[in-house]
């Protein structure tokens, strides 16, 4: 049986029909077309389905969508303001920390609820808040130096 | 030495990295059609099954089914090979015979297509598959390829008698191999056996297919070589080559995975039945069990050298397991025995192998091809006559690399070769001489191993290397150009947009990629091979050099003077002769195109392309290890990639290239272990939970040395870098652990396990 919910995502509220079994890659994905969350593996391994619940890095393919309800999702599109990026997606692009790009969107939100908490990390915190992200092209270098970058990126805009 | 460039070998961001970052680049398993089927395979849970009867009224019954289909179904389409190989691509008549059909009422291996559905949503899909009745007749069914080649093994094709589908030998024999190892003053010979890494892609394989108004096939495909998989898919539906129409959104990594048909076939087979635009995306499970991995060896190799270290001799035999099709797997063979062999300058060189089908899902191209595999038995073995003779691992490298000008591996001669300066500053860079022989006493010892390799930049003389470059510049000066590389995820539309910048004097975000669809580009054979940036590369540096000519004509005309002293810099057109007469490429453009004295001209140029030169990229790679003598855990602390790839057309996108080499080569060599069960040939390993793939903390401290000096012929010098990266990671290690511990392991991956039992026998 399908029933209502209230979802926020991305400081905006959906309201859908959904079956409870749903999750919540699937209403990202499915519902809301919302494609930058990634499916790589179903099982919780590869972090590609990363999203932020209340600022906290969550799996969407382990998620029950129903579970999250009301709760503040940000998934990558929200990350950005209108055509303008958030410093860690121009840390990535300026680093060349993307190749294929498909466990980028996960990587990025991993590293905003790293930096959120932890404004300037050392190089073992970035490898262990992120080692839930698997990426197969770019042997993480560039991604760790991009993480270690950002925060700079973060202090120079927060000045203009 | 390098010229001064205005825009080639600029680390420059990529055009697709902002869309990437922002989640907006569409994959195939994004794409949405209204109206779109979701589709799912049913697959075999028996390595070796006849399908006695199947029932699909259950499933056809079920409300949002709108299509079932089982190989009766499929029989009017054609056989194929996925690996494209029944159709010609390569010289001297090499094809293979098509076995696969879109699906088998065979099952040759755990994991084989039996049906598929397609359902308005993926979950009625998944509850129509488990409606579908099957009744197998079991047959009996063989694993291992050398119990493959017995004469009373379960048969698995018509065509390959004893199981062997396909005998390859060495492209390039010389001398008299028996002779020599009868003259040779020491024999270094072994063992060795490589596993069936899965590719492990970030977006498993996925397909979108239509049938469009006017009864036309589109197909968003993921292949690696998009206008052979438009040839293949037509043949396969028996359609005209123009009915069909490829598509290549971003797609999600690929390794040479992709370089087959992978969701394809059954996609375009529902989409044909039901007549509505289908999605076929492969769980996980699926990239591990339906799709070509890695080609797992066992091969016996045998070298020769002179006292003073000097290569006389070089002998391989190699038996390789192809899994239930034949596929991409036999030229696994054939391309390591080339890579192989032809790495040294030895007068004397014989091999064969045997490539077997046997129950087990299939093997095809991953980076590399061939090369890992036997570099990781030839660069062990290298170690062990240094030792024998006594001599550095260094020196007995550096006597027998070849040298710019002799004849390369494959069979063309080598443009440009900087291996001795890779290796010397790969050595530097690691410590080798403070490290390297230092043994530590304890239960945590440390050692250094190096390897080398030489790899491709292209297919020629192997494959018919024809690539096809379409540039046109604009009125503003900014110029389109039509290619059609697979974007992987290797940073080529920077590369040519940057290749093709160079030549006409302007900036790189002055040219604009149109690519990703067969009605519009031009015949392009794809990215495979690490081919795109040498030969679509040369392409569009033909093509822009037509549009560049064209353009200082109309600028000499416009400003009197000869075309030939004219330069482009900057977007700026000048005399170089001292006149200071100078005119803007967009003020020439526009009056070319907006003419009112009847010479109106759009500039272009296009390029037909077939490279008939191959410049291989050489490297040396360095591992510094950690060996737990107590545990058998090795830690790679720190890695050293010293490549010879030409002019990097971007350093930055070179790294990345490298970077990502050493992870796939530490999980080649330490984790990455493709598990079957040789009693029930079930696969397993079959995602990340089990079949373990190297995170971010299983990285070491890694350093890249570009040695950045231009070949002469590939495009401003550059060669290819895609695949070699991987190549010599493995056994890097393994000349490690040995300086370490004292004990080799011929046997990949290098587990814990392997490592205790390798010190408890030595």
């Amino acid at each position: 049986m399908k029933r209502m919910a209230t979802f926020l995502v991305n400081e905006k509220h959906y309201e859908l029909a959904i079956e409870p079994h749903m999750l919540l890659i699937e209403v990202l994905r499915d519902k809301l077309g919302l494609t930058g969350t990634k499916q790589g593996c179903e099982i919780g391994n590869c972090g590609a389905c990363t999203v932020l619940i209340d600022g906290k890095p969550v799996l969407s393919c382990l998620t029950l969508a129903l579970t999250v309800e009301g709760r503040h999702i940000t998934t990558i599109e929200g990350l950005s303001q209108g055509t303008s990026l958030h410093p860690i997606q121009k840390a990535f692009i300026d680093h060349g920390a993307i190749q294929c790009g498909f466990c980028t969107p996960g990587m990025i939100l991993s590293a905003k609820a790293l930096l959120d908490k932890n404004p300037n990390p050392n190089e073992k915190e970035v490898k262990q808040a992120l080692s839930g992200n698997l990426c197969r092209c770019t042997g993480y270098v560039k991604i760790i130096e991009a993480v270690l970058a950002a925060p700079e990126v973060i202090s120079k805009e927060a000045k203009t | 030495m390098s010229h001064a460039y205005l825009v080639v070998g600029k680390r420059i961001i990529q055009p697709d990295a902002a869309a990437k970052a922002t989640g907006t680049a569409l994959y195939a398993s994004d794409i949405s059609i209204p109206g779109m089927l979701i589709g799912k395979v049913l697959r075999s849970p028996y390595p070796h099954a006849r399908i006695k009867r199947i029932d699909k009224s259950k499933a056809e019954n079920l409300s949002g089914v709108e299509a079932v289909i089982t190989p009766e179904d499929t029989a009017a389409w054609q056989k194929f090979d996925r690996g494209l190989k029944d159709l010609p691509m390569i010289a001297g008549g090499y094809t293979v015979p098509p076995d696969e059909s879109v699906l088998n009422e065979r099952a040759r291996h755990f994991g084989d297509g039996i049906a598929a559905v397609a359902a308005t949503d993926e979950h009625i899909a998944e509850e129509a598959l488990d409606l579908i009745e099957v009744e197998y007749e079991l047959l009996p069914f063989v694993i291992d390829p050398q119990e493959a080649m017995r004469p009373d093994a379960a048969q698995i094709s018509d065509f390959a008698k004893r199981n062997i589908g396909k005998h390859m030998s060495y492209a390039f024999p010389a001398g008299d191999v028996q002779k020599a190892f009868k003259e040779a003053e020491c024999i270094v010979k072994g063992a060795f056996s490589t596993t069936k890494q899965e590719h492990c892609t970030a977006e498993t394989a996925a397909s979108v297919a239509r049938l469009d108004v006017n009864n036309r096939l589109t197909v968003w495909s993921q292949c690696q070589l998009p206008h052979l998989a438009r040839r293949e898919i037509a043949h396969i539906f028996n359609m005209p080559v123009h009915r069909v129409k490829i598509i290549t959104p971003f797609i999600g990594g690929s390794f040479g995975q992709r370089g087959s048909l992978c969701a394809e076939p059954i996609c375009v087979a529902l989409a044909l039945k039901t007549g509505k635009p289908v999605k076929l995306v492969f769980s996980r499970e699926e990239n591990f069990i339906a799709l070509e991995s890695r080609t797992g060896f066992q091969y016996t190799l045998r070298m020769g050298f002179q006292r003073d270290g000097t290569l006389t001799a070089m002998e391989v035999y190699m038996l390789g397991r192809l899994g239930g099709y034949m596929g991409c797997g036999p030229m696994a063979s054939a391309i390591g025995m080339i890579f192989g062999l032809g790495h040294y300058r030895c007068p004397n060189r014989a091999g064969e192998a045997d490539m077997v089908l046997t129950n087990t899902p299939m093997s095809g191209a991953f980076r590399g091809f061939g090369n890992p595999e036997i570099m990781w038995g030839i660069e062990q073995l290298v170690d062990e006559a240094a030792e024998k003779l006594g001599m550095d691992p260094i020196k007995i490298r550096l006597k027998n690399i070849k040298k710019a000008g002799e004849i390369a591996n494959m069979g063309l001669p080598l443009e440009s070769t900087y291996l001795e300066r890779c290796i010397t500053q790969g050595a530097e860079a690691i410590g080798w001489k403070e490290k390297w022989r230092k043994r530590k006493e304890g239960t945590i010892r440390r050692g250094v191993g190096m390897a080398t390799m030489t790899h491709c930049s292209g297919a020629a003389p192997l494959y018919l290397d024809h690539s096809n470059a379409w540039i046109k510049l604009n009125e503003d000066g900014s110029a389109d150009l039509v290619v059609h590389p697979a974007p992987v995820g290797q940073h080529i539309w920077g590369a040519l947009s940057q290749i093709a910048a160079e030549e006409l004097g302007i900036h790189a975000e002055d040219v604009n990629i149109v690519t990703g669809d067969t009605d519009v580009t031009l015949f392009e054979y794809g990215s495979d091979a690490s081919r795109s940036t040498y030969v679509i590369g040369n392409a569009t540096l033909m093509a822009a050099r037509q549009a560049k000519e064209q353009l200082l004509e109309r600028a000499a005309e416009m400003l009197g003077v000869s075309a030939q002293e004219l330069e482009i810099n900057d977007r700026q057109i000048f005399s170089s002769i001292g006149q200071k007469k100078r005119i803007s490429v967009a003020d020439v453009c526009y009056d070319a195109i907006y003419n009112f004295k009847g010479e109106c001209l759009n500039i272009s140029g296009k390029c037909s392309w077939e490279s008939k030169w191959n410049s291989p990229p050489t490297g040396a790679f360095f591992a510094e290890v950690e060996v737990n003598i107590e545990t058998g855990r090795v830690t790679v602390l720190r890695f050293v990639t010293a490549m010879d790839c030409g002019k990097a057309i971007n350093p930055m996108a070179v790294e990345g290239q490298l970077e990502g080499g050493i992870q796939q080569g530490i999980g080649y060599g330490l984790t990455e272990d493709y598990v079957i069960n040789k009693d029930t040939g079930v696969v397993e390993t079959d995602n990340y939970d089990s079949y373990k793939m190297p995170g971010m903390m299983d990285m070491p401290e890694t350093q890249i040395i570009i040695i950045d000096e231009p070949d002469p012929k590939g495009p401003f010098g550059a060669k290819g870098v895609g695949e070699p990266g991987m190549v010599g990671v493995a056994p890097a290690i393994a000349n490690a652990i040995y300086d370490a511990i004292g004990v080799r392991i011929k046997d990949l991956p290098m587990t814990p396990e392997k490592v205790l039992k390798a010190l408890e026998s030595s």
